[in-house]
């Protein structure tokens, strides 16, 4: 190196610039290699976690489809009085209280067995009514109500089957095979009804309108759903006015001493506790201490609250932290109170991130299932619940609940159960995106 | 009548010390206006060199040296553009401000007051090679003659010691000449009746002793620019213009 | 005006020149105290922690007149500038003694809201930072949180008054209602000094309002000063000396935290009497 002095100019000789630009060049080579490497790798690791997510989708939504349609067979009804039991030479003619009484159960048999008359002996019988659902009975009385003209007259009604016949028809597996409980007969009876078009497949609607229940064909998640809904909403209902006024208060006006650390501390350690703690805390507190009722949305709502409080506060600190200083400058100076500057302007700044802390908890709350069994929200709930009050349970118990049982249906209706809790998720959080681009954009 | 404030050493010269030219965090502007000191000194010099030539040649009768003197002015002239252009230059890029702002101001007042000077140097080369024609030198112990080199002998000195303090930004001696500027009013009105008298005996050498006057006349010109030359180093020193006043004022000014 | 009297400049010795801390700034040079004083500030000091970053510093601010503060870095100017309105109340370290007065009334008083206090005394930061809001918004909100009117009427008129006294209304009048972060640099700083005057506050604080504007935009900023002027009280902290001799009538000179120099701007940028105000000028030292 020249040393630098009055008379000598600071540009070097020729020769070391070039080996300069020569040495960098070879350098260059390897720096864009490495580049390019690190972002093979990258892309293929995305596209890796890419294909796993749809494999999971495609696993999830293939094994779900089978719930989503029913098989039903047309029966040749005949709403004989005598079957019926009611007394068809009555003068007064026939009532409503009557014909909500009648005995469809044998209107039922004796119009099957009317259809199938070379079925004999009392355990084939008992056999064929198997076929049918346990609520086709109640097809028939929903029927001859709706329409008291078909009294003593034949029509065709369409019933469910039976939850083994439907997974028969849907897998078509060959008969003796292990967990199928149809027999020979079964098969055959089921073919005459098929090839003479009396079976038909149709849209599962009762999987979205009726509570649960044992028999696979019947069950449904409107119960689950709508306590997950009512949880839920008692959830976001505490968590979000709570966690984000701690938030702020922590941020803002909090002064600076040991207590406030305090807080701080056991605030982030909350959000790392164990969820059936929380659990335990809603089962010996709110339950027994305050009596409110068991396997109530209410109380599971408190029990989330709890789980998600520390969540928000933390990503609703992290949204308060990231608003520049300047804009909180600018408002006192123009004389602004310290309520003013916070409201007016920290918190709509705030919003995108406080929003998206809250999403990322109200749906941590969704999936959880462990506290909630801790409350009793696990029984077996088969009224739909209508208020926060009612006993309930939820989505993620029901899933566990039906992966328990045994018959081939309850594993469609698993799969169809996630999906739809997985599409609740994907609802929450496209609400999420819509709410956090409206704040952007003001 | 040698001068030697063009040898005076950059670094120890009073002009930069006392006005702290050197020590700008910019370099390059410390190294602007020490060329513009130089240029000044420079012009300055020649300027007394002009001016005692051209004395000479008025006094001895030296036509040629009249010619060089009246030739020269060309360099003078050439100097006053190009401090000028300087000067402008540093006030467009530096913006300069206080002491700096009131150097270039103080310099470029300065720089026409010795233009002044050179073409007063001038009057005296081309009285001088008319006077050498009319022999006038030629009558010794003629009393305007002695008077005019009394009075130039005056003004020189003064310009010699003006420019020193130029040079050394000395206070003090400028405030001496400024103080005594009215000598030179004086000698010149002595000058005047003598060649008036002189005018009155002999109408013969009425042009002559024209030509002495106003010879006369630029040695007083020179002097009220060399008091100029000393008000605008009061100014650039104290930053007080101190143009215009009485030496009283300038002085009870300065006590303050 | 009577002719002004300077004590002599410090004599320095010539040997530790280049060594500025070495010369003791004992007491303020010049004209402090001004005949019709907006605010007056006596004997301040203030600290950060056990930092001092003010020393024992006294000056008045001249009614509506601009009165620039200048110095090195560090000197303490914004410090300084933030204590007149309070501001440095947001930080929890920072001690302050001495006597602020505004038109005569302490402003560090117990009872003084200091909400009120920046109602009175707005300021104007060396960032732009208009809120998130639109620009109609931006003026209104002071007009708004202290409830100078309570109808929409009114209210626009002070918007387009405050945008008219800030030059930017005729370039906004068609988009009102558009984001205010969306304008450029100068416009939002415009913008800014906009919003601080529909407030209608007596004096004006500005922490160099054109330092991150170019020099159009800067030009206008200052055009702008001195027409507020004429209405506000202005202290301006600024660290172009030019901008200062452009745009004040007087000049305070801050030195590590004391007051070295004070007076009309003139007279500091053509003969200061310190000789630290004298480098600080021509460049001489930082």
């Amino acid at each position: 190196m020249t040393k630098l002095n009055k008379n000598s100019t600071v540009s070097q000789p020729n020769d070391s610039t070039a080996s300069i630009t020569e040495i960098v060049t070879l350098g260059l080579k390897k720096r864009h290699r490495k580049e390019k490497r690190f972002k093979r790798i990258g892309l293929s690791a995305v596209l890796f976690g890419f294909l796993l997510v749809v494999i999971l989708l495609g696993d999830i939504t293939s094994k779900a489809l089978p719930a989503f349609h029913q098989h039903w067979v047309k029966l040749d009804v005949n709403y004989q009085a005598s079957w019926l039991n009611i007394d068809e030479n009555s003068t007064k003619g026939v009532t409503e209280s009557e014909l909500a009484q009648a005995n469809y159960r044998n209107v039922l048999k004796k119009s099957l067995y009317q259809m199938l008359p070379e079925v004999k002996g009392r355990s084939d019988k008992r056999k064929l009514a198997q076929l049918l659902s346990t609520n086709a009975e109640f097809t028939l009385k929903d029927s001859l109500i709706a329409s008291p003209s078909l009294f003593d007259k034949q029509a065709q009604i369409w019933v469910r089957l039976d939850d083994d016949v439907d997974s028969y028809l849907k897998e078509a597996f060959p008969i003796g095979e292990a967990g199928l409980r149809l027999n020979q007969n079964q098969a055959q009876w089921l073919a005459q009804f098929t090839t003479s078009d009396r079976i038909e497949s149709r849209f599962n609607f009762s999987f979205f309108t009726s509570g649960d229940s044992r028999e696979p064909e019947l069950a449904g998640i409107k119960g689950a759903l709508m306590g997950t809904l009512l949880t839920m909403f008692v959830t976001l209902l505490l968590s979000f006015p709570l966690g984000v006024a701690g938030a702020l208060y922590l941020e803002e006006f909090a002064p600076k001493n040991r207590l406030t650390d305090f807080i701080e501390i056991n605030i982030n350690n909350l959000a790392a506790v164990p969820s059936i703690v929380f659990g335990l805390l809603g089962l010996a507190v709110i339950i027994n201490l305050f009596g409110l009722p068991r396997s109530a949305p209410l109380v599971g709502g408190i029990v989330l609250t709890l789980m998600t409080l520390p969540t928000i506060i933390i990503a609703s600190r992290a949204a308060i932290k990231a608003v520049p200083p300047s804009i909180r400058e600018a408002a006192l100076g123009l004389g602004a109170s310290k309520m003013q500057v916070t409201f007016s302007h920290v918190l709509p700044q705030a919003m995108p991130g406080i929003i998206t802390g809250a999403i990322i908890g109200v749906a941590q709350a969704l999936g959880e299932t462990a506290p909630l069994l801790m409350i009793g929200m696990v029984a077996f709930i088969v009224d739909v619940p209508s208020s926060i009050v009612d006993s309930a349970t939820v989505l993620p118990v029901q899933i566990f609940l039906w992966a328990d049982s045994p018959e081939r249906a309850f594993l469609a209706k698993t799969s169809a159960a996630i999906l739809v809790l997985l599409t609740l998720l994907l609802i929450i959080n496209l609400t999420a995106t819509v709410l956090r681009s409206k704040f952007e954009k003001k | 009548m040698t001068t030697t404030i063009t040898e005076s050493n950059e670094n120890t010269s009073g002009f930069t010390k006392n006005l702290n030219l050197d020590k700008h965090i910019s370099r390059r502007f410390n190294e602007e206006l020490e060329q513009l000191r130089t240029l000044v000194m420079k012009m300055g010099a020649l300027v007394e060199q002009q001016v005692n030539d051209g004395l000479s040649a008025v006094l001895n009768a030296d036509s040629k040296l009249a010619v060089k003197v009246i030739e020269r002015d060309h360099e003078v002239n050439t100097m006053e553009l190009e401090i000028d252009e300087y000067c402008t230059q540093v006030l467009a890029r530096r913006q300069p401000a206080a002491s700096d702002l009131r150097l270039i101001v103080s310099i470029l007042k300065s720089i026409t007051d010795l233009e002044r000077m050179g073409d007063e140097s001038v009057k005296f080369g081309r009285n001088a090679i008319k006077l050498a024609k009319g022999n006038f030198a030629e009558e010794e112990g003629s009393r305007p003659l002695v008077e005019l080199k009394h009075l130039g002998k005056h003004v020189s000195e003064t310009l010699n010691k003006a420019l020193r303090a130029y040079a050394e930004m000395d206070v003090e001696a400028a405030l001496d000449i400024i103080k005594n500027d009215n000598i030179v009013d004086e000698e010149f009105d002595n000058i005047s009746r003598l060649l008036v008298t002189k005018m009155m005996e002999n109408p013969r050498e009425i042009k002559n002793a024209l030509r002495v006057t106003w010879c006369a006349r630029a040695l007083e010109r020179i002097g009220d620019h060399t008091t100029n030359l000393c008000e605008y180093i009061v100014y650039l020193v104290e930053g007080k213009d101190v143009r215009h006043s009485t030496i009283e004022q300038i002085k009870a000014s300065m006590s303050n | 005006m009577n002719a002004i009297t300077l004590p002599k400049p410090a004599k320095v010795n010539e040997d530790n020149q280049n060594d500025l801390s070495q010369i003791e700034i004992t007491e303020t040079v010049g004209n402090i105290y001004a005949d019709d004083a907006k605010m007056s500030i006596r004997n301040a000091n203030i600290y950060y922690g056990e930092k001092q970053a003010i020393d024992n510093i006294s000056l008045d601010l001249a009614k509506n007149q601009v009165t620039a503060l200048i110095g090195p870095s560090g000197c303490g100017k914004s410090t300084f500038l933030r204590s007149l309105n309070r501001m440095n109340d947001t930080i929890d370290i920072c001690k302050i003694t001495g006597k602020f007065t505004l038109d005569n009334e302490d402003i560090y008083a117990k009872n003084l809201d200091p909400v009120l206090l920046r109602a009175r005394v707005g300021m104007v930061f060396q960032k732009p930072n208009p809120f998130p809001k639109s620009i109609y918004e931006n003026v209104a909100y002071g007009a708004r949180i202290h409830g100078l009117t309570n109808n929409k009427a009114e209210l626009d008129e002070i918007v387009e008054t405050s945008l008219q006294k800030a030059g930017l209304f005729n370039e906004v009048k068609d988009r009102l209602n558009d984001p205010g972060t969306g304008l450029s640099g100068g416009q939002q700083q415009r913008l800014c000094i906009a919003r601080t005057i529909a407030v209608s506050p007596e004096v004006i604080l500005m922490d160099e309002p054109a330092s991150a504007l170019d020099p159009i935009a800067t030009a206008i900023i200052e055009e702008l000063i001195d027409e507020l002027k004429e209405k506000y009280t202005i202290a301006i902290v600024t660290h172009s000396m030019q901008q200062a001799a452009r745009v004040s009538q007087f000049t305070a000179y801050f030195h590590m935290g004391k007051l070295v120099e004070m007076d009309k701007t003139e007279d500091i940028f053509t003969h200061p009497s310190h000789k630290l105000t004298e480098n600080y000028i021509t460049g001489r030292f930082g």
